[in-house]
C-alpha cells in the first residue's frame, strides 16, 4: 500500500484554515509512522498500543478541544479532523483518544471542582493517567436511567455499588468516573485505582475493536472520599452530555475508517487484473467505489458543518446523533463494499478493510446504538418519544 | 546561545508533477509546500540545541507571503521566532539569495544580539544549487562545515561531523559560525497540536530585501519520463524461487 493521501471530491481542504491541515498532516504523519506498521499485529494479538500513549499525550491528542489545564485548545473542526486521522488507523485508537478527553477530561473540565480539575487534568493531558468512564452497566446499556449502582452518602464519604460493563480503558485506567444514583438522582463520582472495593477485569473474546482495552468494572462497598464527586453533575443530562462530545467524535472518526478502506479498495481494483484486464474496469466494481466515495463525500460535509455548529455553540445533540446515526452506517458499508471488492485478500489482515469493518461493528453499536440515534431524531422531528 | 536556521518553502513533490507551460518551472497550483528533509533536520537541531542549552531559536526564509506557512510550522514545533525576507515570489539566484539573508542576519544581530550558529540545510529539494549556506558563511566571514551528520556545542566550540566513507570527520569551529546539516543527523519531531496553537501567536518579523541583479538564469526543466507500473508474475509457490532469486541477483541484493 502506497502511503495514505485523503479523500478530498468536494474540495473541502479549500475550506479549512492552516492551522487544521497543520493538525491533520501531524495526526497524518505520526499514525503512518507509528501505528500502521503495528496495527494489524496488534489487532491480531488483541493487544492496545499501550507504548504509544505517552507519544499521543506529547503530540496534544487528549482532551484537544478543551482550553487550558495542559490541554491545546483546538477547535471543533481540527478536534474532528484528528479523530478522522487517528480512526484511519484503527477505531481502537481514535477509542482511547475519544474516551480519554470527551468520556472522562471533559466531566471533570465541565461538572468539577477546581481542585479536581488541577488534581486530575493536567495528568490526564500529559497521559501520566489513563482514564476510563462507566456508564452502560450488564442489565442498562441503551437505557441508562435504569442504573442499579448506587452511591450511599456515609457521613464523611461516599459508598458505590454496582457493575459497569463495556468499558474502554476498564482494565488499564488509573481513574474512572463512574455514574450512580445517589438517592435516586444520577451522579458523577470520580475513582482511582487501588480504592479497596473497586476492580476491573478485560472482556476476552472480542472479534472486534480487538486493538482496544475493554472491560468490566465491580464497585463493592467502595468507600471514595466526599470530594470526589463532581459537584456540577446532576442527573442523567450529565452524563449524556459527556456522550454527546464522544459522539461528535465518533461522526468523524469513522469517516476516517471509511477513507481508509476506499482508498485502499480503489488502488486495489486499478492493480488487480482478472480477464486481462484491471478489475476496475468493471462496470459494477465502479458503481461499487462511486457509491463508497459518494457516502464519503457526504458524510465529509455533514462533519465539517457539525464543526462549525459546535464551534458556534449551536449545535443539538439531535443533530450530533443524526451525523453519528449517518456516519456510522456508511462507514460500515464503505468497509464491506471495500472487503468484497478485495475478493480473498479482503479477509486477510494483510489489507485494511476488514479490521475496520469489524471494528465498526462496535462503532455502529456504541455510544447510543443505531436504534437510539434513529429515535432520537424521530422524536425530535414528531414530538413523540418512541422508546418510552 | 542564539541558533538561527534557514529553511526555503519548496513544492512538495512526493507524488506526481507537471511543468509550467513554458517548461521553466514545476507547475505548483495543486501542490502543497514544505521544506527540504535536511532543513527539517537543521530546524530541529536548532530546537534541541536551545533545549540542551537555553537561549532562543530563530528561523528565517526569503519568499513570497505564503512561506510563512513554513515558519509557522517550524515555530509550532518549537522554534521561538520567525523572520520573512519578502520577495513577489520571482526566482533569486544563489548569490542573491545569500546576499540577502547576510544582510538580513547583520539587521537581525545589530538589533537583538549575534547569532552563535546559523544553520542550513544542506541543499534545497527544488534547486539544489549546495551554495546559500556557503556563501552567506563566507559573506559574514565565518567558518563554515557543510554536510554535517552530527553536531554539538560545548565550551563555547562547536563540534561537528561529517559521515566519511567507513568513519568520521570531525571538525571544531570557533562560534560563531554556519553548518550546513544532512537527513539522518536527527530525526525531526511533528509538531504537537500545542505547539501549533501557540505559534499563531510567535512573531514573524518581516523585511524587504532589494533584488539584486541575477547572475545565473535557469532557462528550462526536462521531465524524466514516467516509469511504467509493469508487473512481472515469475511463477507460484516454490516454482517461483529459482527466478525470484535471478532477479534479486540482477539487481544486486545477493
Amino acid at each position: 500500500m502506497s502511503e495514505f493521501q485523503g479523500v478530498d471530491y468536494y474540495g473541502l481542504d479549500e475550506l479549512l484554515t492552516e492551522e487544521q491541515k497543520q493538525i491533520r498532516k501531524t495526526v497524518r504523519a505520526w499514525v503512518n509512522e507509528r501505528v500502521m506498521p503495528i496495527i494489524a499485529d496488534c489487532f491480531e494479538r488483541g493487544r492496545f498500543p499501550d507504548e504509544l500513549v505517552p507519544e499521543m499525550a506529547e503530540l496534544g491528542f487528549f482532551g484537544a478541544n478543551l482550553k487550558g489545564y495542559g490541554c491545546a485548545g483546538v477547535d471543533n473542526i481540527a478536534y474532528g479532523l484528528m479523530m478522522q486521522e487517528l480512526e484511519r488507523g484503527d477505531s481502537g485508537l481514535r477509542s482511547m483518544a475519544s474516551v480519554q478527553g470527551s468520556l472522562v477530561m471533559y466531566p471533570i473540565y465541565t461538572f468539577g471542582s477546581e481542585e479536581q480539575k488541577q488534581k486530575y487534568l493536567p495528568a490526564l493531558a500529559r497521559g501520566e493517567l489513563v482514564g476510563c468512564f462507566g456508564l452502560t452497566e450488564p442489565e442498562h446499556g441503551s437505557d441508562p436511567g435504569g442504573m442499579e449502582t448506587t452511591a450511599v452518602d456515609a457521613g464523611d464519604h461516599y459508598v458505590l455499588n454496582g457493575t459497569k460493563t463495556w468499558i474502554t480503558n476498564a482494565d488499564v485506567a488509573d481513574v474512572a468516573v463512574v455514574w450512580a444514583k445517589l438517592d435516586g438522582v444520577v451522579h458523577g463520582f470520580i475513582v482511582e485505582k487501588g480504592t479497596p472495593g473497586f476492580s476491573a477485569a478485560p472482556i476476552e473474546g472480542k472479534f472486534s475493536m480487538r486493538a482496544s482495552h475493554t472491560g468490566e468494572l465491580y464497585l463493592n462497598d467502595c468507600k471514595i472520599p466526599k470530594e470526589n464527586r463532581l459537584p456540577e453533575a446532576v442527573g442523567l443530562r450529565a452524563p449524556l452530555m459527556c456522550l454527546n462530545q464522544a459522539r461528535y467524535g465518533i461522526a468523524w472518526g469513522v469517516v476516517g475508517a471509511a477513507m481508509a478502506c476506499y482508498e485502499e479498495a480503489l488502488q486495489y481494483c486499478r492493480e488487480r487484473r482478472q480477464f486481462g484486464k484491471p478489475i476496475a474496469s468493471f462496470q459494477l466494481v465502479q458503481e461499487k467505489l462511486v457509491d463508497m466515495l459518494t457516502e464519503i463525500t457526504k458524510a465529509q460535509l455533514l462533519c465539517f458543518r457539525l464543526g462549525q455548529l459546535k464551534d458556534q455553540g449551536k449545535v443539538r445533540h439531535t443533530q450530533i446523533s443524526l451525523a453519528k446515526r449517518n456516519n456510522c452506517r456508511i462507514a460500515l458499508e464503505v468497509a464491506r463494499k471495500a472487503r468484497d471488492l478485495l475478493g480473498g485478500n479482503g479477509i486477510t489482515l494483510d489489507y485494511q478493510a476488514i479490521r475496520h469493518m469489524t471494528n465498526l461493528e462496535t462503532v455502529y453499536t456504541y455510544e447510543g446504538t443505531d436504534h437510539i440515534h434513529t429515535l432520537i431524531v424521530g422524536h425530535d422531528i414528531t414530538g413523540i418519544e418512541a422508546y418510552r | 546561545m542564539r541558533v538561527l536556521v534557514c529553511v526555503k518553502r519548496v513544492p512538495d513533490t512526493g507524488a506526481r508533477f507537471e511543468l509550467t507551460p513554458d517548461g521553466r518551472d514545476i507547475d505548483t497550483r495543486n501542490l502543497e509546500f514544505t521544506i527540504s528533509p535536511h532543513e527539517e533536520c537543521a530546524v530541529e537541531e536548532a530546537i534541541r540545541l536551545v533545549e540542551q542549552h537555553g537561549g532562543e531559536s530563530a528561523v528565517l526564509t526569503l519568499g513570497p507571503e505564503a512561506a510563512a506557512e513554513q515558519l509557522r510550522e517550524a515555530l509550532a514545533k518549537g522554534i521561538d521566532k520567525g523572520v520573512l525576507l519578502e520577495t513577489d515570489g520571482s526566482e533569486w539566484d544563489p548569490a542573491a539569495t545569500a546576499q540577502a539573508i547576510a544582510q538580513a542576519v547583520r539587521e537581525l544581530e545589530s538589533a537583538d544580539g549575534p547569532f552563535d550558529l546559523v544553520l542550513f540545510g544542506n541543499e534545497s529539494a527544488d534547486a539544489g544549487y549546495y551554495q546559500v549556506g556557503v556563501r552567506v558563511a563566507d559573506a559574514l566571514d565565518r567558518p563554515c562545515v557543510a554536510g554535517v551528520k552530527g553536531l554539538k556545542v560545548e565550551n563555547g566550540k562547536a563540534q561537528a561531523r561529517r559521515e566519511a566513507s567507513g568513519g568520521w570527520e570531525i571538525y571544531e569551529l570557533p562560534l560563531p559560525c554556519v553548518v550546513t546539516v544532512k537527513e539522518g543527523i536527527n530525526v525531526p519531531r511533528h509538531p504537537s497540536l500545542r505547539g501549533i496553537m501557540t505559534a499563531k501567536k510567535k512573531e514573524i518579523r518581516r523585511l524587504t530585501p532589494e533584488k539584486p541583479a541575477m547572475q545565473l538564469v535557469k532557462k528550462g526543466l526536462r521531465k524524466p519520463p514516467e516509469r511504467g507500473g509493469e508487473c512481472e508474475i515469475l511463477g507460484e509457490g516454490v516454482a517461483a524461487v529459482p527466478k525470484a532469486v535471478e532477479k534479486l541477483k540482477e539487481i544486486g541484493v545477493i
